[in-house]
């Protein structure tokens, strides 16, 4: 059963690196210079593309967050479990050790 | 059960009246409570603008708290926990004499808080009387609704002082949000009826939804 | 466990199915953290739901098969939430602007991410007796979860109404319900291994017991 769980763990560590690859190659061009003083307000579709916010950083810290809750959880889980499972075995041989 | 809900309630308010002991330290508590904040946020005279509605139900949610801890303190101290839960009576006739208890307290506090922030926080609270009145009724009904079962649930638990606020709170953030939006809809100079009939409607159907489901578990989940 | 590994499959997949899917008008890329953000909505919903359906089993019939599996739920929207509610931020603030706003939506789902919080530290350090009080704490935050879904086409507010899932194009629909899929397994999955640590748990319980019982 603790196998299982570190499979999955390490999927998710091998889906994490493929992501951040990935967002990488997918990211637009970084800003330019810090913009100006600002007189008036601009919708932000009308800023020249250089004063935008960067969305691939945004994107790629979801998905990394995404995959890394998951991937500490499953570990969480399987340390857990493995504990348990120990204990389990452990006293269920102490038990049929004072039967005997 | 009716009778036994008024029983319960008669016992409470006169043991109340003859000590005090829950009503006198809660407003003591929920008028400090005002006062901190009108320290904390009262600027050379100057209230924050709409601040009042918040302080209004952040005082009474704490002072709530506060005696909800205490509302079965009396029974599990004396051992007639055991004697309620036995008499030949639907329980859920314990939980309501027990919500009565808490909401004619909490309605006393809240007849001295609500003049004390009007007063510090320059909040005109008093200007539709009968909205303000609905508004407190059905939220505090709301709030204690809840509490009354969770203090109910708690009374054998362990760490029960600091588990209460945990589990009280989040269930209660609607209640207390749509009393203070309701609250502060009517602090608005010009009276907006729609408002605060939506925000009013909002609190009677959390009202109803939390008081009955409350009736439906009381039964089950009353630990000895 | 196939399903474990169907699911980290999906998992490993899911960024070039979702890569392929076209750019959304108004928000281009980063509305690409739609296809991680709503099924893990939804299964922060479906989580608080099968919680309060088994705490409601639990009350009734007492089987402490109906705990587990509410407790296990807990920990699942505890999870989803987390998810739920980072990448929500993360994506609102190029979309709109800011990291958060308080309308009806975000703040439910807040509350009932609470709610959540607060039955585990329940479980934890309520002593004996907690199994049924947090029962009645989930039955309550259980409400919250259809108010959550129906709020955000009553209430006139920023975020995105239910209807626009209905109405996406093959391209953009594609990855979502291969996402939904993929979440929805990963629930299942981690639901599953959940509730049989709960059962080992259980086990040790009983066995620790019987060797009291014998001396």
């Amino acid at each position: 059963m603790a196998v299982v769980t570190r499979t999955i763990a390490a999927f998710f560590l091998t889906v994490l690196c493929a992501t951040a690859l990935l967002g990488a190659a997918q990211a637009p061009p970084a800003p330019g210079q810090p913009p100006p003083r600002q007189s008036e307000y601009t919708p932000i579709d009308q800023l020249p593309p250089q004063d935008q916010l960067p969305a691939a950083p945004l994107l790629i810290a979801a998905y990394s967050f995404v995959l890394m809750v998951f991937f500490l959880y499953v570990l969480s889980l399987a340390r857990r479990l493995t504990s348990v499972q120990r204990d389990v075995d452990r006293l269920g041989a102490t038990l049929k050790q004072s039967k005997s | 059960m009716i009778r036994l809900a008024w029983l319960i309630l008669r016992k409470d308010l006169t043991v109340e009246v003859r000590s005090g002991e829950i009503a006198y330290t809660t407003l003591f508590f929920a008028v400090t409570c005002v006062l901190v904040f009108a320290f904390a946020l009262v600027r050379e005279g100057k209230p924050p603008d709409d601040g009042a509605a918040g302080i209004l139900w952040i005082a009474i949610a704490f002072a709530g708290n506060l005696a909800l801890g205490r509302a079965f303190e009396r029974e599990r101290q004396a051992e007639t926990l055991r004697a309620l839960l036995l008499a030949p009576a639907p329980r859920p006739a314990v939980y309501l004499g027990k919500l009565l208890g808490i909401v004619v307290l909490l309605a006393a506090t809240e007849a001295v808080l609500v003049p004390l922030i009007a007063l510090l926080f320059q909040a005109r609270l008093l200007a539709h009387p009968f909205w303000m009145a609905a508004i407190l009724a059905s939220g505090t009904l709301g709030f204690a609704a809840v509490g009354t079962l969770f203090a109910a649930m708690l009374v054998r638990a362990r760490s029960r002082d600091v588990l209460l606020p945990v589990l009280l709170y989040p269930i209660t953030v609607p209640v207390i949000i749509a009393g203070v939006r309701g609250t502060a809809a009517l602090l608005q100079p010009e009276f907006e009826g729609d408002i605060v009939r939506f925000w009013f409607a909002l609190l009677i159907a959390f009202d109803a939804v939390f008081v009955t489901l409350s009736l439906w578990t009381f039964e089950s989940v009353m630990t000895d | 466990m196939r399903a474990a590994t169907v699911c980290a499959l999906m998992f490993a997949l899911s960024p070039l199915v979702i890569a392929s899917a076209d750019y959304e008008s108004t928000m281009g890329l980063v509305q690409k953290i739609f296809y991680y953000h709503m099924p893990s909505a939804w299964m922060f919903l479906v989580s608080g739901l099968v919680c309060g359906v088994a705490s409601v089993r639990f009350l009734i019939t007492g089987d402490a098969r109906h705990d587990r599996t509410a407790w296990a739920a807990a920990e699942m929207a505890v999870i989803f939430g987390l998810v739920t509610i980072v990448t929500g931020p993360l994506w609102a603030r190029k979309a709109w602007g800011t990291f958060w706003i308080w309308d009806a939506r975000t703040t439910s789902s807040l509350v009932q991410w609470m709610v959540a919080w607060a039955y585990l530290i329940l479980r934890k350090y309520g002593g004996p007796g907690s199994e049924k009080l947090a029962a009645g704490l989930a039955l309550f935050g259980t409400a919250n979860v259809a108010f959550i879904y129906v709020s955000v086409n009553y209430w006139r507010t920023i975020h995105p109404p239910t209807s626009v899932v209905p109405k996406l194009p093959f391209t953009m629909g594609f990855p979502l319900w291969y996402c939904v899929a993929a979440f929805t397994l990963l629930f299942i999955v981690l639901l599953k291994l959940r509730v049989r640590l709960e059962e080992q748990r259980a086990t040790l319980d009983s066995l620790y017991l019987s060797m009291d019982e014998q001396g």
